[in-house]
């Protein structure tokens, strides 16, 4: 009893500081309080992202912000069309003697302290790549120098490049499944965030801007453990969780559930996704949100607040209403939970 | 009937006898024709009960001669006093411009008939009509040119009641098919008025009760929100509540029983409590009450 008590007790602290982790972030990073607050999400949940936006739009900045609050280190990597596995394990150099060197390369000698690694143009890189890059997720590990390396506090965040085809390799749905949000990101809509953007010179000098988020600010090491009392703590009621069942439902077999959109024929709508990996998500992501609302139980807001993020990506349409983009997902979603009763 | 059944000819093909096959050609009359009219003929063959006329030996319409065309041939059969009488209506049109009065051929032709004895072929014989040349017509002499010309007719007089009667059935027809698609797609006046649930609910609860603790009451609220979710035409969360305050003003000054309400059901059906005491079946009823009252003023 006392050390649920103890449990409940370090949460609420743990909250507070997960909450000045926005605010410090929110002072590089303007405009963008719901981006934020679904990065925080993914971190505290232990999942990885997919983020989709466009180039500038301050993507890296967040990243470097979330990892400076963190108190831990970062590590980038740009996918090209000619990238190997081996590229992103290992440094190979000449050294001075004028002999091939071979180390270990930046992920792997901060293995032990990279709480982000950034994959920009991720759809650049070759299957081999993204192969190597899901084990990395699924397992936090890797294997080089004939050894494995664990990656304990590792979230990789993942970008696409969504504007040129040529020399790209599309993410196949499985390894989309893997990531645990897709995250989109656009410049900030307000006039005034926008205007300081353009024209306040702090925020054209990344370096100057990150200065301005104190270091470790809720420290990473402590990140699985506060996920797993998260997850522990938060509860789901029956009736919560009955409603999340008939929303997978209404996702699966939208004609049953009485959902349906205008000129869609919904019973031939969905190919494929939806899986248990993913309402499971839903759930690890829908706790985290009511832990940083206060609560420790869920409510169907929490549910829905985060189920777009959660679940677009991981829903495969006919490949006719694919080409219209990820619109009808999101519409279909709202269709669901319009159609879907609580409690 | 114009055909006085003036027999030009009775040709018997053979000695006259009840089973012998006789032809009786008849015709308007056998004169008076100009050119371009028409000549109507009428020939009867009367045969035995068990004679059959071959179709194709009757004669086909089309030039005849360089001045006479046979247009029209009709055919009938009857039986009458034992005896099979075919009947053929000709049409033959005259062609020839005659200078003078004097008669013109037409031509005779063959039917073929088959009996009991074998085939026999009927003659029709040739006959003749008289034709006359057309002629300028001498007027009177006239001493105003006017006078010549034939007076205008008459106007027709036009019967006004009955296009009126028509046109004012028609529209009344028009606007009994407009009013039935109005109603069909809901137009006005035939908009159904929004359905009332609030106030169904009301009712429900004024006879039943809202029900008294546990599950009852749980229930009660889950119609409760079923009732909103009507009224939203969608799922409503407490989040959504703003919007529908905003499309529905009616329900504004209520804002604080929808806060209230929507919490206790977040901490019944969410939460790990019980309803708390400043929540229950008595403030659930007045809430519906109100929301009722405040459906019937929007």
């Amino acid at each position: 009893m006392n050390a649920t008590l103890h449990v409940v007790e370090k949460l609420a602290d743990w909250r507070e500081r997960a909450l000045e982790f926005e605010r410090e972030i929110q002072k590089a990073v303007l405009g963008q309080a719901r981006v934020i607050r679904l990065v925080t999400i993914c971190i505290f949940a232990r999942g990885h992202v997919l983020i989709e936006g466009d180039v500038g739009v301050g993507k890296t900045t967040l990243l470097r912000s979330a990892s400076r609050a963190l108190g831990g280190d970062f590590a980038r990597v740009e996918g090209t069309v000619d990238m190997m596995p081996s590229d992103i394990l290992y440094h190979t150099y000449l050294g001075e003697d004028g002999r091939p060197r071979v180390e270990p390369s930046e992920l792997l000698r901060l293995a032990e302290t990279l709480p982000v690694f950034f994959f920009n143009e991720i759809n650049r890189a070759r299957p081999q790549v993204h192969s190597l890059l899901l084990r990395l997720m699924a397992e936090r590990s890797v294997s080089a120098f004939n050894r494995v390396y664990h990656f304990p506090y590792l979230n990789v965040f993942a970008d696409r490049n969504m504007v040129e085809r040529e020399e790209t390799f599309e993410l196949p749905a499985a390894a989309r499944d893997r990531f645990f949000m897709e995250i989109p990101m656009a410049a900030p809509d307000d006039t005034e965030s926008r205007r300081r953007l353009v024209f306040d010179p702090a925020f054209h000098d990344t370096e100057t801007l990150l200065e301005r988020v104190s270091p470790g600010s809720f420290d990473y090491r402590k990140i699985p453990e506060v996920s797993r009392a998260i997850q522990t703590e938060v509860k789901s009621s029956e009736a919560l969780e009955r409603y999340v069942l008939n929303l997978w439902q209404a996702l699966v077999k939208p004609s049953s559930a009485g959902v349906s959109l205008p000129d869609v024929d919904v019973s031939s709508l969905i190919k494929g996704g939806a899986s248990p990996r993913a309402l499971a998500a839903l759930a690890r992501a829908a706790r985290v949100r009511a832990w940083l609302e206060g609560r420790n139980y869920l409510i169907p807001e929490d549910v829905r607040d985060v189920f777009v993020e959660v679940m677009a990506h991981r829903i495969f349409v006919d490949p006719i209403h694919a080409l219209r983009g990820d619109d009808i997902v999101k519409r279909l979603c709202r269709a669901a939970f319009d159609a879907t009763p609580v409690p | 009937m114009r055909i006085a059944c003036l027999a030009l000819a009775l040709i018997a093909t053979l000695p006259a006898s009840a089973q012998e096959p006789t032809v009786r050609v008849h015709s308007a009359r056998p004169f008076g024709y100009f050119v371009g009219d028409l000549i109507h003929a009428r020939i009867d063959v009367s045969a035995p009960e068990n004679a059959a006329l071959s179709r194709a030996s009757l004669p086909k319409p089309g030039a005849l001669t360089g001045s006479l065309d046979l247009r029209d041939v009709k055919f009938r059969e009857v039986s009458e006093n034992g005896a099979r009488i075919w009947r053929l209506a000709l049409t033959y049109q005259n062609f020839y411009v005659a200078l003078d009065a004097r008669e013109i051929e037409i031509p005779g032709f063959d039917l073929a008939i088959s009996t009991a004895e074998g085939t026999e072929t009927v003659k029709v014989p040739a006959w003749r009509v008289g034709v006359s040349p057309l002629r300028e017509v001498a007027p009177q002499k006239q001493d105003d040119p006017v006078d010549y010309m034939r007076p205008d007719g008459s106007t027709p007089f036009v019967d006004e009641a009955t296009p009126r009667h028509l046109a004012v059935a028609a529209g009344v027809a028009a606007l009994l098919a407009f009013a039935l698609v109005a109603r069909d797609r809901a137009w006005p006046p035939f908009q159904r008025r929004k359905p009332r649930v609030f106030s169904a609910l009301a009712n429900e609860f004024s006879t039943r009760g809202a029900g008294s603790d546990g599950s009852e009451l749980d229930a009660a609220i889950q119609s409760v929100h079923r009732a909103l979710d009507t009224a939203n035409g969608a799922t409503l969360l407490s989040a959504d509540l703003s919007g529908f305050l905003h499309r529905r003003p009616e329900f504004q000054p209520l804002r604080m029983d929808f806060e209230r309400f929507f919490s206790a059901s977040k901490r019944c059906f969410f939460g790990d409590e019980r309803l708390s005491d400043d929540f229950r079946a008595e403030q659930l009823a007045q809430f519906v009450n109100a929301l009722a009252r405040r459906e019937r003023s929007g």
